[in-house]
């Protein structure tokens, strides 16, 4: 009885003291490293080695027809990349002609997810790498051409993204088509956004698309977010409902390409380092 | 029922691991909100059959591990086993342990505490779940109850044969 007072107590001063300020972080960030890592690992280790021999037994001449295709495609990047050098350039000499700040330069790097949140009200994955390769809190994560997340917590070899369609997370957006904001919330069910704020007088429709604002500053301006699903509008309500379908299908994903912006990423880690940089974007 | 015990030194520990790798496992999204609570089945199961074996202290640690794997405030799942395993300690004594209905009622009485016990505090600390899914893992856990309990019994101590 006794013990059991006291880690109701010890339990009650945990959650006090972790909340809002995270003060518990190295305890959290010490569990998931030691404790938690290689048993998420050794579970998904069967997949690891499903996918490695499927890898390894495949035909030949599919690899051979493989290997053409992403040759032929390696030569059309190599061809944009080409003409986006000569714009970058051009773009330099007019910001420095016009004494601009330097546009922004991204730097990427691909990761694996390793395991899906098991818990099924927050929608979050965990990535195989962490601080010891860059990673920082905050840090915005794509897939291919569209957002994915951010991210919300990190340790040395791995770290926690969050997807736009988590509850506690929100990113300002543009529509396409007439260029007017909204804010994307996630509602925790996968594959779907909600657009808040929308009030009856905006102009929007299905098949909007969305893309990243870059208002807040934590996400790179016009990646693509979401494509309206439907919009729906009760008399007397003050804004609608818009329900929106995100670019990246969460449930298909398995490679996060995690970006670094040049200018603000020193800035951000600042933050970091002092434990205040949560929720950045919210 | 009398109290049995475990099977060798570590049985309860390694019980909790291959729980905590159920918890874990990936699976399609439509099952995701009826996925047992694992962890909480294993310790009423330890609770139940051989209660001076389990730990308070254990359980709590368990939680805490889950409470940084779920990346929820630090402590709720750690007051929700503790709770989980009090109480089964202390309403062990009052069932007829052969009955499966009084234990399916200790087992619905001790996960919608916890259950509610973890609503609560997600409620406080805004991260309030939507709708009814969040229930679902009560009849999920209930179902499955009867099939663990039994095959937790490759855990248990075995009689000696003659």
């Amino acid at each position: 009885m006794i013990k059991f007072v006291i880690l109701a107590l010890i339990s009650m001063a945990f959650m006090t003291l972790d909340y809002r300020k995270n003060r518990l972080l190295p305890v959290r960030t010490g569990l998931t490293k030691f404790l938690i890592y290689p048993v998420q690992y050794t579970v998904d280790l069967p997949y690891r080695l499903a996918n490695f021999t499927q890898e390894f037994f495949s035909d030949h001449d599919e690899l051979s027809k493989a290997n053409r295709e992403l040759r032929a495609l390696v030569g059309v990047y190599a061809a944009r990349d080409q003409k986006y050098h000569s714009i970058a350039k051009e773009n330099q000499r007019l910001r420095s002609q016009l004494s601009a700040t330097p546009a922004v330069r991204e730097k990427f790097t691909l990761t694996e997810i390793l395991s899906v949140s098991s818990n099924p009200f927050s929608k979050n994955v965990v990535i195989n790498k962490g601080t010891d390769d860059g990673i920082f809190v905050g840090q915005v994560a794509l897939a291919g051409n569209n957002i994915y997340g951010q991210t919300e917590s990190v340790t040395p070899s791995s770290a926690v993204i969050m997807q736009l369609t988590d509850v506690k997370h929100a990113i300002h957006v543009r529509n396409v088509r007439t260029g007017q904001g909204a804010l994307a919330v996630g509602t925790g069910k996968i594959n779907r956004l909600e657009l808040k704020h929308v009030e009856t007088s905006m102009d929007i429709q299905t098949g909007d698309k969305f893309v990243s604002s870059g208002l807040g500053q934590l996400f790179p301006p016009d990646f693509p977010v979401a494509i309206v699903d439907s919009v729906e509008y009760n008399p007397g309500d003050s804004f609608m409902k818009v329900h929106a379908r995100p670019f990246t299908d969460f449930s298909k994903t398995r490679e996060i390409l995690m970006i670094w912006r040049a200018d603000y990423s020193s800035e951000l880690e600042i933050k970091n380092n002092t434990g205040q940089e949560q929720e950045a974007d919210k | 029922m009398e109290e049995i015990n475990p099977r060798f030194t570590g049985a309860i520990t390694l019980s909790v691991i291959i729980a905590f790798a159920l918890t874990i496992l990936p699976i399609n999204e439509q099952w995701v909100l009826h996925r047992p609570e694992w962890l909480a089945l294993t310790f009423i199961h330890w609770g139940l059959v051989s209660p001076s074996k389990s730990s308070l202290v254990f359980a709590w640690f368990v939680g805490l591990l889950i409470d940084s794997l779920y990346g929820t405030i630090m402590g709720q799942h750690a007051l929700g086993f503790t709770i989980v395993l009090f109480l089964t300690l202390r309403m062990r004594s009052r069932l007829l342990m052969d009955s499966y209905f009084q234990q399916l009622f200790l087992l619905f009485l001790v996960l919608g505490t916890y259950l509610l016990i973890n609503l609560w505090i997600l409620g406080i600390t805004g991260n309030t779940p939507e709708g009814w899914g969040y229930w679902y893992t009560v009849f999920s856990s209930l179902l499955i109850w009867p099939l663990y309990h039994y095959y937790m019994r490759l855990f248990h101590a075995q009689k000696k044969s003659f």
